[in-house]
């Protein structure tokens, strides 16, 4: 597979690895300024409420993006068969496997494996599966557990779900005070939650950029990207880092640059990226000019963070995350981007790990179809896996669904 | 400058070429199995053709290859087999608004637009359950030649159940329906319907409107034939030669270069 990438690249990406290796250096190195600090490591899902456990200067980890370093780095098939000679499934998610491999294999794992937690915190609202991996993290490392329990919203968030979110909110704010032995500091969390909103807002800001013909990125930039908006909401880094690569982002559109050289297709992406695969896939697109001008997957992170009462409007933005919502919500969705996107088609990752995504897919496919008017293509892969990846049927369908699209 | 027009489909099973002249009609096709170089077999068929018209290398103006081995085939274009199957089957039956294609590795369904178009296809998933690959390890396991066994599942009384959808364990299934003394007509009749079940419960991702074309090599089975009009509840209209209706629209579209 070649590594080249067949577009321009961006100048915030020097930023983006600068961000990026603090980040990672601060947690590698964490049991030397953690405890000190009284600053404790916690490992927590893409969905947690971040910005509680900022303002009581916790210091949050993602086995979910690690589980895509792990794949970047090509070490997920031996991390995923080291849980499954544990007994884990090997139909279970591959960031879950591939996480609880790396416990045991340290010698392959990057980083030799994420620093130990003092807690984790685990928030249904993008799935189930996190409940039970990180109920087997905290029997592996003897430590709390804190679970926010998000109900499934078939329309819109009633006050019942919110008044539920909110009083978990509640005990989990005194299981912290009790953690960390900090008070809940109110003013803490509306600082923290202010550069949230900021960062989300920045995020939105740049995808939408992306209306502009030709589109001044391709969807491998804004899975590259979005490495911060995952790890670094509620902080000034993260904010520093948005404004720039929106401003460079701001620049491109303004000078009528484009990602790829001669953009035929735009298209829309659906679901978590093949991280395994990632250029080598996106290459059978913009070999043939075809653009993914955004996509659903980081459009998540590009969520609004209301007034009011801040714990009334954590409890409604993290309950309200796309994956929690009904088919019907999300086929709106794809329908809202192929309009305002102007796209001429989209493409859906059917992703073995990933139930809550992928399993509905089949039937938002073809209401979008039947609304738009324009082809959906369902490729079969995972986000971690390359054992789930067949490269000949997948260029098969890639390059029919192209031919098509006239490309 | 040459006259004629090469579609070369090189599929997992089979290689089949097909040579059009200028006005477009079939001058001379040939099939052969595709092996390990499926690309010499092209070769070599493509010369056989040649030599049988007394035709020079030089008398083709344009060859557009299809099928897995369509990448390495030193083709002036290669395109995907879901695109040339469409506009193979549009060519010979222009009223076709769904393909039902059964080959080697791959079963697929293409919904056409009018005029051959393709609108949406579905397709079997790193699986050889409902594909002609699976109806050959069952042959193999029943002894009996792949070409036969359609018109034999059609004399079954009693159809056995073949209930996996994996080749490996249907072949366990139809072991053990031979151990219980089943009748190899029963068994068979139980094959052709798994094959048949698949791809139906396929068609329903892409929707079914008439005619359905049933192409690709399986299409010659009567049995999978009989067991899919039955399971779809309509008609299907069966090419007189299924296995080369997509290097047919490579041929087609090598015209259309020129």
């Amino acid at each position: 597979m070649s590594q080249k990438r067949s577009y321009r690249p961006l100048d915030s990406t020097r930023d983006l690895k600068r961000t990026i290796t603090r980040y990672y250096t601060l947690t590698r190195f964490h049991r030397y300024w953690g405890r000190p600090l009284g600053r404790p490591l916690a490992w927590v899902t893409s969905g947690a409420p971040v910005e509680l456990l900022r303002a009581f200067k916790i210091h949050p980890v993602y086995p979910e993006q690690y589980g895509a370093i792990c794949s970047t780095g090509k070490v997920t098939a031996e991390l995923c068969q080291a849980a499954e000679a544990l007994g884990y499934s090997q139909d279970l998610c591959t960031y879950a496997t591939s996480s609880i491999g790396s416990l045991t294999r340290t010698d392959i794992a990057p980083m030799k494996g994420l620093p130990r937690p003092d807690l984790l915190v685990a928030c249904n609202n993008i799935c189930g599966t996190v409940l039970k991996w990180y109920e087997a993290l905290a029997r592996h490392f003897r430590v709390p557990l804190l679970v926010l329990d998000t109900p499934y919203l078939p329309g819109e968030i009633t006050p019942q779900a919110r008044e539920y979110v909110v009083e978990q909110f509640k005990d989990m704010t005194s299981s912290l005070e009790k953690i960390t032995g900090r008070r809940f500091n109110e003013g803490e969390l509306r600082r923290v939650m202010g550069l949230s909103d900021e960062v989300t807002t920045l995020w939105r800001e740049i995808r939408e950029y992306c209306r502009a013909k030709p589109s001044p990125l391709n969807g491998t930039d804004l899975f590259i990207h979005m490495a911060p908006i995952v790890v670094l909401r509620g902080t000034q880094q993260g904010v520093d880092y948005y404004r720039k690569l929106k401003r460079e982002v701001g620049q491109r559109v303004r000078e009528g640059k484009a990602a790829l050289e001669n953009e035929k297709i735009r298209l829309v992406w659906d679901n978590i990226a093949i991280w395994p695969k990632l250029f080598g896939f996106f290459k059978m697109f913009t070999e043939r000019g075809a653009c993914f001008v955004t996509d659903t997957y980081t459009g998540g992170w590009a969520m609004e963070i209301r007034d009011g009462d801040p714990l009334e409007s954590l409890a409604a933005t993290y309950t309200e995350v796309f994956l929690n919502r009904s088919p019907d919500f999300r086929a709106r969705q794809l329908i809202q981007f192929i309009r305002d996107y102007s796209a001429d088609g989209f493409v859906m990752h059917s992703n073995r790990s990933c139930k809550p995504y992928s399993l509905v897919q089949e039937v938002i496919r073809r209401k979008v179809m039947r609304e738009t008017g324009v082809p959906g293509l369902v490729v079969e892969a995972d986000m971690a896996d390359p054992r789930a990846y067949a490269e000949e049927p997948i260029r098969n369908r890639v390059q029919a669904y192209l031919e098509a699209l006239g490309a | 400058m040459g006259k004629y027009f090469l579609g070369v489909d090189i599929g997992s099973l089979t290689t089949k070429v097909v040579l059009l002249n200028e006005a477009g009609e079939i001058a001379a096709r040939a099939t052969g199995r595709s092996g390990y170089g499926g690309r010499d077999v092209a070769r070599r068929l493509t010369a056989g053709l040649l030599d049988e018209k007394g035709l020079a290398g030089s008398d083709v103006a344009v060859t557009v290859a299809t099928g897995y081995g369509r990448i390495t085939y030193p083709a002036d274009r290669e395109m995907s087999e879901i695109t040339c199957q469409a506009r193979g089957i549009a060519h010979l039956f222009p009223g076709a608004r769904t393909v039902i294609d059964i080959g080697g590795q791959d079963s697929k369904v293409i919904r056409l637009l009018p005029g051959g178009k393709v609108a949406d296809f579905a397709m079997n998933d790193k699986c050889a359950a409902g594909t002609g690959r699976f109806l050959e390890v069952m042959a193999g396991a029943l002894e009996v030649p792949l070409e036969e066994i359609g018109d034999l599942s059609l004399q079954a009384g009693n159809q056995c159940d073949i209930s996996s959808f994996c080749t490996v364990f249907a072949e366990s299934e139809v072991i053990s329906h031979v151990s219980a003394g089943a009748p190899k007509a029963d068994i068979l009749a139980g094959v052709c319907n798994s094959v048949a079940a698949r791809v139906a419960s396929m068609s329903s991702r892409t929707g079914l409107e008439p005619e359905i074309v049933f192409t690709g090599g399986v299409a010659r089975n009567s049995g999978v034939a009989a067991s899919l009009a039955k399971q779809l509840g309509c008609g299907l209209k069966i090419p007189e030669d299924p296995v080369i209706t997509a290097a047919l629209g490579a041929a087609l579209f090598a015209r259309g270069l020129a």
